[in-house]
């Protein structure tokens, strides 16, 4: 067991002063912000939880909740389940583990902002390595006025973008599994899916907790990727969450974007709430 | 059962098709950097040129982006893995009143997309005097930067003995002490992970490099941005793209054999 000491905070007190620095002060003065009609900074007038009732209230936010939601859902049915599939087929051979793990990361180290320009050229009917074969497969060249294609581009930029991710750390916590375990189970006669089920996957748990909670919130709050694919379109169809609220911040609509920001920062605390919980039944599972 | 004797085959063929998904869009860029895609007096377009490469490093914003972005992430890992290390330690060993209270906070943080804080980071930034700096971009990447090092770095110290600890403590060492002489040493790998992830999830990250350098300072995603405008030249924008993953491939190639020896993933 761990022993009980209030000598920790000293440890953690570096952190906390940072993060107090870069996230709670910024997040107070938003909340601050919220219950504001802000023209310029030096004149304000209290306006309570006007902007708050107007956003709750409005079809256009509970519209793009439902998109987020949905796209979020998309993203992770495919992302995991892909990441652990990769992860168990990644060679045993010492040497080619790492290559192919370099080769598999290399789509996180694309700067976000170039990320819609790479698969917009990719799929430029006339210079792209896609786009010129596609209108074979049946589609359509004016893609970008269909919801379903945008939906369709959106995804799988990112399931590119980011399964990289969940297969790095599935992997890691696969590799943690002792020969034992393997040589114990060939023995007993276990199937590859008895394995898979009764030895890789337990040890998956926490490291999946973590990828799906990573990958849920920054797919939710797509902002960088999402926009310039289709601005939002075709019809606001894609419009995301965290596109909205971009949009309000660069009107400096200061009063309303500060009230759409808390909104989203209690979506983030119920998330990370749920995350605990879910760790610590995890945790209890483990014990017993 | 039949399907099991190819298993191997089938797991090498699904392997193969993931690379090649991954690295379509890659290949796309690599070969519209070397091509000409706007018409010029020496060369034709669609021509095979190296002239864009040439343009990056002859363009003095472009090579001044490069040693920005290189800047403000190496500052970025200075500060986070120091203060990460004990924080990870105190996670990971000690109980204190909050703990959990405290961890799910910075996980919360973590996970906070940082366009939620884009305006009071840049007032308060502002104030301090440290917008249009690479140091002001180093500190605000800490909001995701830190809580995920504390979490990568807390699965490497849960992987060490306890005994270690506590055979240091009857020689009378200090905690302070033992971290710096004996559990340095043992979490040498995860400590390079987490500074891989640190340089990964901040030499990519656009939202807060694009408010908090308006004038000054900025890295190659904005420098990059820089380059659309009435007549683009997509071509550059690919070679500087490409060029902007040269750095992360090499470090990603020297890291490789530490990715594959795995981590243990932690938890409070």
């Amino acid at each position: 067991m761990k022993g009980r000491t209030e000598i920790g905070w000293l440890f953690v007190a570096p952190a906390v002063v940072i993060l107090s620095l870069v996230g709670l002060v910024p997040l107070i003065t938003v909340v601050n912000y919220s219950f504001f009609e802000i023209f310029i900074l030096d004149a304000r007038f209290w306006v309570g939880t006007e902007w708050y009732a107007d956003i709750i209230g409005s079809g256009r936010f509970w519209a793009s909740f439902g998109r987020s939601t949905l796209f979020s859902a998309f993203v992770l049915t495919l992302q995991i389940p892909l990441g652990i599939a990769i992860a168990l087929c990644i060679p045993k051979r010492k040497v080619w583990v790492g290559i192919t793990l370099a080769v598999v990361a290399l789509p996180l180290l694309v700067p976000w902002n170039m990320i819609p320009s790479l698969w917009l050229s990719l799929l430029n009917s006339e210079t792209g390595l896609l786009g010129r074969m596609l209108p074979y497969l049946g589609w359509p060249s004016e893609w970008q006025l269909s919801t379903r294609h945008t939906w369709a581009v959106l995804i799988v930029m990112d399931v590119w973008h980011w399964t990289s991710l969940v297969v790095i750390l599935c992997y890691s916590a696969l590799t943690t599994i002792p020969v034992a375990y393997y040589q114990a189970a060939a023995i007993d006669g276990a199937s590859p899916w008895q394995m898979f089920r009764h030895i890789q996957l337990p040890k998956l748990h926490h490291v999946l907790l973590m990828a799906i909670l990573l990958r849920f919130m920054d797919s939710f709050m797509i902002y960088t990727e999402a926009f310039p694919i289709n601005a939002g379109g075709p019809d606001g169809t894609t419009t995301f969450l965290a596109v909205d609220l971009g949009e309000e911040i660069k009107a400096f609509n200061y009063g309303p974007s500060a009230a759409r920001s808390v909104i989203y920062f209690m979506i983030v605390l119920t998330v990370a709430w749920m995350f605990s919980k879910a760790q610590g039944k995890l945790d209890r599972g483990e014990r017993s | 059962m039949v399907v099991y004797r190819y298993l191997p085959a089938l797991k090498g063929m699904v392997l193969l098709a993931f690379i090649l998904f991954a690295c379509l869009p890659l290949v796309q860029m690599t070969i519209i950097s070397f091509t000409v895609t706007l018409p010029k007096p020496s060369a034709e377009v669609g021509s095979l040129t190296l002239s864009n490469y040439a343009s990056i490093w002859n363009n003095p914003n472009l090579r001044s982006a490069f040693v920005n972005s290189i800047a403000y992430v190496l500052i970025n890992i200075c500060i986070t893995v120091p203060v990460a290390i004990p924080a990870a330690y105190a996670f990971s060993r000690m109980s204190f009143s909050g703990d959990k209270h405290l961890f799910l906070a910075f996980i919360a943080f973590r996970i906070t997309p940082p366009v939620v804080l884009t305006l009071p980071i840049f007032q308060l930034f502002s104030a301090l005097g440290i917008v249009n700096s690479v140091f002001g971009i180093a500190l605000a990447h800490c909001l995701f930067n830190l809580p995920i090092s504390i979490w990568i770095l807390q699965g490497f110290i849960s992987a060490v003995p306890k005994e270690m600890d506590e055979t240091a403590f009857l020689d009378g060492y200090s905690r302070p002490r033992f971290i710096w002489k004996f559990l340095l040493p043992q979490i040498a790998p995860g400590i390079a992970v987490t500074a891989f992830f640190c340089f990964m999830f901040s030499w990519v990250e656009v939202v807060f490099a694009r408010i908090l350098t308006t004038t000054n300072g900025k890295p190659i995603s904005m420098a990059i941005n820089a380059l659309f405008g009435f007549q683009t030249d997509i071509s550059l924008v690919m070679a500087v793209t490409t060029a902007s993953m040269i750095p992360g491939a090499v470090l990603l190639f020297a890291m490789r054999n530490h990715l594959s020896l795995g981590f243990r993933v932690g938890r409070v």
